[in-house]
């Protein structure tokens, strides 16, 4: 299928159905996925997200319950968990190290972490083969966006560990409402002026239209809100994504 | 697109030994926050700014605020001498008019049009709908549902004062839920609106810049009551919701041998969400953008908290409050809601004060103090309880 980058939300409506659909990833040739670890306080997301967070949260899904059953997903997309660094810090690195070993995940998104905030944490992950995804938004001055490239070294193989995430708006996750392309547009030239990193766009992204745009700017779109919605309402990953652009026909 | 000002913050963004604060914020954030540190720097280093704000704080705000004798009170409770910090004479009611002048006068210095905050018991965003409206900028106070009804004065007094009050259905209603939506509806309008937090919480340099519009407490008491009793008090006591009131009253008495306490909400139990109090009870944690002390299940996810008064029952402390009672600078005591409505009752009979529910925590411990013989003490009355009337009335506290 056409290049996207897909959102779920662990344990949104409940655990049991992520095995399924990361193996369903899998089998739309995705070789990457975006997994939300549901956080009780998500400053960064929209209304849905929350929700769906929420949702997770009373249904079970401790960060421990999300890691425990990522193990046992071998049939799966290379992962890149996104999280708030509350749940994570307090397991404990050498935990964490211990409970992402046999999961798919490949690097973290941890949005309320801002690089050298935990010089030390940071370290031992990034030793462990976890490195941090960098997260650059329309506030981030070129200045910024140099030292955060600077600091965040490549990971390894793969685009999980070293896709650069691009925020296509001001805000949180999820808002509609026209997309201002041409800016984003520039952006994305801008970075690419800095690194040949591969680009994803995301945040509030979903008109299919908007995401051939990502596409032709030669960047991977992400499409979140919208996928859980579909999810936790009951469609199959592959139907969640037809917003994505229909996927192409398997052969 | 901004270009900031520079890609690193300059004042310590740390404190105490266990380095809790720094700046745990959303990339979106982070150039504003540099811009905001860079302002409040150039802002305090500048004569005309700080004309306007001394000029403003005795003008508008009353300031100084009294520092009155409680002979009466301490005798109910075995003491020598109390002397009341009176925050509560403070326009609008209480100490968060300190912060919310200062911060507002700073917006509008960076040449922001519009203001937004969160509020718990309404004190802060009364307080920063008054300045935003004596200077002329827009506002929106973001609110949680449940201290929306508890706290309903408030909510019409902001409506009056002209600011657009935004109800955070969210989880338990309450300051937390507040907090969330105002970062998410800030990084949503970072490029015109500067956002007023009300406490000495939130990533760097929050807690900073609202400590140091709330010193002017301490630094008046420190010198009311050595003009009054010609010595310094032996214990300043104050209540500990994020911190402001408590950290502007203490740091000032930081060197001298004076004993500070700081009073958090015991709720009406000890268990996991009975209560607020984030000492003992509370872990290492992040939450809103610093570490410190928080009230979290073992998940890391925030915990439910309980407190008569919705000043108190935000999860986490302040950090440099937080990191001060963990480097044994200032002493963390708890108070009930059962003895924090009798201290509210107990100086409106003995003084014809009403206290705020959030004070009264810290009157509450005037007995112990008593009985552990301390002579002397400073506390902060931090505001008025007008708007704990309804609360007064059904917990049966105004018959
Ligand atoms: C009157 C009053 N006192 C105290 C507080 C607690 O906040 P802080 O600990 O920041 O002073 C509040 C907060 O709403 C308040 O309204």
């Amino acid at each position: 299928m056409k290049p996207v980058l897909p959102f779920l939300m662990a344990g949104d409506p409940a655990l049991e159905k992520l095995p399924g659909w990361l193996a369903e990833a899998r089998g739309l040739g995705l070789d990457t996925i975006e997994v939300g670890l549901p956080h009780s306080d998500p400053i960064a997301d929209g209304p849905v997200l929350q929700a769906a967070a929420q949702r997770a949260i009373t249904a079970g899904a401790t960060p421990r319950r999300v890691l425990e059953c990522l193990a046992r997903c071998p049939d799966s997309p290379d992962i890149v968990l996104f999280t708030y660094l509350n749940p994570l810090w307090q397991l404990g690195a050498g935990e964490l190290i211990r409970l992402l070993r046999p999961t798919p995940v490949k690097s973290l998104l941890v949005v309320d972490l801002p690089f050298g905030e935990e010089p030390a944490w940071e370290e031992q992950l990034r030793a462990a083969g976890y490195p941090l995804v960098p997260l650059l938004t329309p506030t981030t001055s070129l200045a910024r966006v140099a030292q955060l490239l600077n600091r965040s070294r490549q990971g390894g193989a793969g685009f999980a560990q070293n896709f650069v995430y691009l925020v296509a708006r001001l805000g949180v996750t999820g808002q509609n409402g026209p997309m201002d392309l041409d800016s984003v547009q520039v952006r994305v030239a801008a970075v690419r002026g800095l690194t040949d990193r591969p680009l994803a766009v995301g945040f509030g992204l979903s008109a299919p239209a908007a995401l051939d745009a990502v596409r032709a700017m030669g960047a991977r779109p992400v499409v979140g809100s919208d996928v859980v919605e579909r999810l936790a309402a009951g469609k199959t990953l592959r139907a969640a994504l037809t917003a994505a652009g229909p996927p192409e026909p398997e052969s | 697109m901004n270009v900031a000002p520079s890609t690193e913050f300059v004042l310590p963004a740390r404190f105490g030994r266990a380095g809790l604060g720094g700046c745990y914020a959303p990339e979106t954030l982070m150039t504003p926050l540099l811009e905001l540190e860079a302002a409040f720097r150039a802002a305090l280093a500048d004569p005309v700014f700080q004309d306007e704000l001394s000029r403003e704080l005795r003008d508008f705000v009353g300031r100084p605020t009294p520092l009155m004798p409680a002979p009466r009170l301490a005798a109910a409770a075995g003491l020598r001498a109390v002397f009341l910090k009176r925050e509560d004479l403070a326009h609008t009611g209480a100490h968060k008019i300190n912060n919310a002048l200062g911060q507002v006068l700073l917006a509008r210095r960076m040449g922001k049009k519009e203001i937004i905050a969160e509020t718990g018991a309404g004190q802060h965003g009364v307080a920063t709908a008054a300045a935003c409206a004596r200077l002329g900028l827009d506002c929106t106070v973001y609110m949680g549902g449940a201290d929306m009804a508890r706290q309903a004065p408030n909510v019409a007094r902001m409506k009056l004062l002209g600011a657009a009050v935004v109800a955070v259905p969210a989880g338990q209603g309450t300051l937390k839920e507040a907090v969330n939506e105002a970062l998410r509806a800030w990084a949503g309008r970072c490029d015109r609106a500067h956002y007023v937090l009300g406490s000495a919480l939130g990533p760097h340099p929050y807690p900073t810049i609202v400590r140091t519009f709330q010193q002017i407490i301490g630094e008046e008491a420190r010198r009311q009551i050595l003009e009054t009793t010609g010595a310094l008090p032996d214990v300043v006591v104050a209540c500990a919701g994020g911190g402001s009131n408590g950290l502007g009253l203490m740091i000032p008495f930081l060197r001298d041998a004076v004993r500070l306490i700081a009073v958090e909400a015991g709720g009406h139990g000890r268990a996991l969400g009975e209560h607020a109090a984030r000492f003992d009870g509370g872990r290492l944690g992040v939450l809103h953008g610093c570490k410190t002390l928080v009230l979290q299940d073992t998940h890391g996810h925030t915990a439910a908290t309980a407190s008569v008064s919705a000043g108190l029952d935000y999860p986490a402390l302040g950090p440099e409050l937080a990191a001060l009672m963990l480097d044994g600078k200032v002493t963390a005591w708890r108070a009930t809601d059962e003895e924090a409505l009798a201290a509210a009752q107990l100086l409106s009979r003995c003084e014809g004060v009403l206290p705020a529910l959030e004070c009264s925590h810290a009157l509450a411990v005037l007995p112990r103090l008593a009985r552990e013989g301390a002579p002397c003490v400073l506390l902060g009355l931090s505001g008025r309880g007008d708007k704990d009337l309804a609360t007064f009335q059904q917990m049966g506290g105004a018959t």
